[in-house]
């Protein structure tokens, strides 16, 4: 099978070949590291590529099948992980200077998952400094490129997988959603990410993380993959609390049911007051493309969204303890727009801190209420889609909003609130702006029920107008 | 509402945190402006009688509740 056309299948068309022995994972870890190394010049995805590692694992997964072991769909699949999951013995940067030589002595949770579900790590992949920002353009690693056009952000802060499950370089990726930084990617290069419920997915071996908020999630080209992914990662973890020991279903088994019955809510606050005339176009249609296949449109209330900005201040004072000690040390090493946010944390004061998690609180208790009325809840994933790499600012209503740094929450207004709450959020593609760039729907659901949310996001992708578009780069 | 360079070095001195001169306290008054709005926002709202909820629970069996 020609390697570009092994990397244009999904893992769930693959994965019956690698199974069947059509195609050993020889062949298209192999295929992968060509594509790899080929686009790297063009997207800057990768911290590192890993060539050696990638043929060594792949041999011992080609040999197993010879011995009729097969470990299930992501057997011999190459997958790529952000670079602020710890890999044993292989370099781990967070994207930052400050770490350039950090090589743990152990994987992140999340990453022995998947190599003993017989995933091939691919790479580590580049992403905004520490995680922190929206653009993915990288002061010391270089700037991540967006494959549906090259002047444009793959989003952020998991760029580099974005840009490479959009062109087809790996099959999967693993980052991290702090804010938004696994559906952001999503949307702006047109691929499937999901942020599942707070405490279905380990933290463990997320480094330079948020002490509340974090989630590690993964990006795929189908919901199908999605599903499969989550499969593997997911799961209770005695050595990281924040996981809750709930049953893990099988998130694919709900795929290709019938939405009839279900009910979708669509707020009418916060979410689409802000947001691109573009954007808004390709979420309401795809709404109502929902509600073609069957699912009832509710108009919902969320009035104490006006308020959601308040989350962000426990955020900010969560900002400078984690980066204290890095700082103290480090801090000629760090890019401007993350040490001056960070640093801004340091006027927040306990009082307000408190406010903000009580405010949490209060939306938590609303999104509660209103997913008691309804099966999920549909939004914009981003209020714009991806903007220039060399545009500082983001223009919207007329008023300009800073792109990275200090200042620049807007562009994350659609996904941090499911930070905050704890709910699941997925990001499926929906349609596209004049210039070509992806536009992200966003299906948030009630805590724990992601497979309903691959139901509906599985429904509406086989009727997405992006179906079957890719990216140009090649 | 604003608040004050000598204020920001007020807070910085006497709480131990990290020297910015001046150049740099510009650099992070956008994220600044950003809390104080939000905080001023905050005054209509009555606090005072929330329960905490860190954790999201699941009835045995996986249903979930918020």
């Amino acid at each position: 099978m020609p390697n570009d056309d092994i990397m244009e299948l999904t893992i769930a068309e693959l994965a019956p070949k690698i199974k069947a022995r059509e195609v050993s994972p020889v062949e298209v870890t192999e295929a992968a590291l060509a594509k790899a190394e080929r686009l790297q010049p063009k997207l800057n995805s990768f911290i590192t590529i890993l060539y050696d590692q990638a043929r060594d694992q792949a041999k011992q997964l080609a040999a197993e099948l010879m011995r009729g072991e097969y470990r299930g769909p992501l057997h011999g699949i190459p997958v790529g992980i952000k670079d602020n999951l710890e890999t044993a013995g292989i370099r781990s940067t967070v994207g930052t200077k400050v770490l350039s030589d950090n090589v743990p002595d152990q994987d992140a949770f999340v990453v022995t998952r998947c190599r003993d579900a017989g995933a091939v790590i691919l790479g580590k992949e580049n992403m905004e400094e520490f995680a922190a920002g929206s653009t993915s353009s990288n002061i010391h690693y270089g700037a991540v490129h967006n494959p549906w056009n090259l002047d444009y952000i793959p989003g952020g802060s998991s760029g580099g997988g974005g840009a490479n499950v959009a062109a087809g370089v790996t099959f999967a990726s693993l980052g991290s959603d702090l804010g938004g930084s696994v559906r952001g990617p999503a949307h702006c290069c047109g691929v499937v990410g999901i942020k599942q419920t707070y405490g279905r997915v380990s933290q463990r071996g997320l480094m330079v993380t948020s002490f509340n908020g974090d989630h590690v999630g993964p990006m795929t080209r189908s919901v199908q993959d999605n599903a499969i992914m989550l499969q593997v990662i997911a799961g209770y973890d005695p050595l990281d609390p924040s996981t809750v020991p709930v049953p893990v279903p099988d998130f694919s088994a709900s795929l290709g049911n019938d939405l009839r019955g279900l009910k979708i809510g669509v707020p009418k606050d916060y979410y689409f007051d802000l947001i691109d005339p573009e954007v808004e176009s390709a979420v309401r249609k795809a709404i109502a493309a929902l509600g073609e296949l069957g699912v009832e449109i509710i108009e919902v209330s969320l009035p104490n969204m006006k308020y959601a900005g308040a989350l962000r201040i426990a955020g900010m004072a969560d900002s400078v303890v984690t980066h204290e000690p890095y700082i103290r040390c480090n801090r000629e090493d760090y890019g401007t727009t993350v040490l001056y946010r960070a640093l801004a944390g340091q006027f927040v004061l306990g009082t307000d801190y408190s406010k903000a998690l009580k405010v949490q609180r209060i939306i938590k208790e609303e999104y509660a209420r209103v997913l008691q009325e309804v099966d999920f809840l549909a939004t914009p994933t981003g209020p714009v889609p991806a903007w220039r790499i060399d545009s500082d600012t983001v223009t919207l209503d007329g008023a300009d909003y800073p792109s990275r740094g200090p200042g620049s929450g807007m562009t994350a207004r659609c996904t941090s609130p499911s930070n905050s709450t704890g709910l699941p959020a997925i990001s499926i593609p929906c349609g596209f702006s004049e210039q070509g760039l992806p536009i992200g729907l966003q299906l948030i659901g009630r805590p724990f029920e992601e497979e309903l949310l691959y139901q509906a996001s599985s429904a509406y992708e086989a009727v997405s107008p992006a179906v079957g578009k890719r990216p140009p780069v090649s | 509402m604003t608040i004050t360079t000598e204020t920001l070095k007020a807070m910085i001195r006497d709480y131990k945190g990290f020297e910015l001169s001046d150049e740099e306290l510009e650099l992070v008054r956008p994220e600044l402006e950003s809390y104080l709005a939000e905080v001023e926002l905050l005054k209509e709202l009555d606090l005072s009688g929330l329960m905490s909820s860190r954790l999201l629970r699941a009835k045995e069996g996986g249903e979930a509740i918020a």
